[in-house]
């Protein structure tokens, strides 16, 4: 379970791509994907099953337990 | 019948015959260049998770800034449902509606799924999504996915990366023949001479990836399809003569030799 970390700060249990990872930003997307390293243009996300619309991004905020899947493109046929 | 002088899909007119795939390059740099000698405007990619250990693997901007529009497929699902949700994703990355439909849920040999890709695409083309479904050379279901709304249909000539050619040959002609829609020969092509056939034989366009990607040298056979797509479609448009059970000869036969001493 999330909770209060050492730091102060909140942290959150949630599942990246079928891993664990402990979420230490305020539960947005774009603080979760600059934990990953991810390019924010250059990747899908759904949460929960739900395909999260780019529009729709900033008005997400993670919960504990959210599952988070964040697709990018690869070569393909 | 259908070639016609402009290759629309989607009310998008495309100068390019060659589609290309993205797979199995030995780099991102070779990739690149060999689409770039294609001269391809419509390009494939597939999606996958996000690769948490190499963060900076990012084939996306590359392909946005060579400034072709990107085809994201639907590899990796099952069935109708699992392609569907991959085709939004695709469409919030890719920002295009284009979407290639591929459902091939047997590993050995990546037939399609007839009844999946048809619900699949039924959806998708409601939903407004550019349908290019991936397909067995079936002109009967070929019909009914033109009937759903999809932008072209995409046989296949013989199994994905098999490099057996068009081995579907006939079939194909019978798919052109009834079709209202381009028809896109989509896997197994080895050899540019397949590409300029299955032109000749009437397809609007044909989809490439293995035979450049795994090719001695990709860039320059990029550059052999490109000629040989744009020789088959000229062919095609100037009419390829009639073919005759018996020879008809071409010089005069007039036995005129007979006639001076020897």
């Amino acid at each position: 379970m999330g909770g209060a970390s050492k730091w102060g700060a909140f942290f959150m249990n949630i599942m990246v791509n079928g891993n664990k990872h402990d979420h230490t930003g305020s539960g947005s997307l774009d603080t979760l994907l600059m934990e990953l390293g991810a390019k924010p243009d250059a990747v899908a996300i759904m949460v929960n099953d739900q395909v999260i619309p780019r529009a729709d991004r900033a008005g997400i905020t993670l919960k504990d337990g959210d599952c988070v899947e964040v697709l990018s493109f690869m070569g393909g046929g | 019948m259908n070639v016609d002088n402009k290759f629309i899909l989607g009310g998008q007119e495309f100068q390019s015959r060659l589609l290309v795939g993205t797979g199995k390059f030995s780099s991102v740099e070779v990739m690149l260049a060999a689409i770039k000698a294609s001269g391809a405007q419509l390009v494939t990619v597939a999606l996958r998770r996000f690769n948490l250990e190499r963060p900076s693997d990012d084939l996306f901007s590359p392909l946005v800034r060579l400034g072709v529009t990107l085809v994201p497929n639907t590899s990796g699902a099952r069935n109708a449902a699992e392609a569907v949700r991959a085709a939004m994703l695709g469409r919030e990355l890719s920002g295009s509606r284009f979407v290639k439909v591929e459902i091939h849920p047997n590993p050995h040999h990546l037939m399609p799924d007839p009844l999946e890709t048809y619900e699949a695409c039924k959806q998708l083309a409601k939903a407004g999504f550019i349908v290019l479904p991936y397909m067995p050379a079936d002109p009967v279901l070929a019909k009914r996915l033109e009937d759903v709304g999809c932008a072209a249909v995409m046989p296949l000539g013989s199994a994905i990366g098999s490099g057996h050619g068009l081995s579907t040959a006939e079939m194909i002609k019978l798919i052109i023949a009834d079709s209202g829609i381009p028809v896109i020969v989509d896997a197994g092509i080895r050899a540019p001479s397949e590409a300029a056939a299955a032109m000749e034989m009437g397809c609007s366009a044909v989809l490439v990836n293995s035979a450049i990607a795994a090719a001695g040298d990709p860039v320059a056979m990029a550059a052999a399809f490109a000629q040989a797509v744009k020789a088959g479609a000229a062919a095609r448009q100037a009419g390829l003569m009639a073919q005759s059970g018996h020879a008809v000869a071409t010089s005069p036969l007039t036995s005129f030799l007979a006639g001076i001493p020897a």
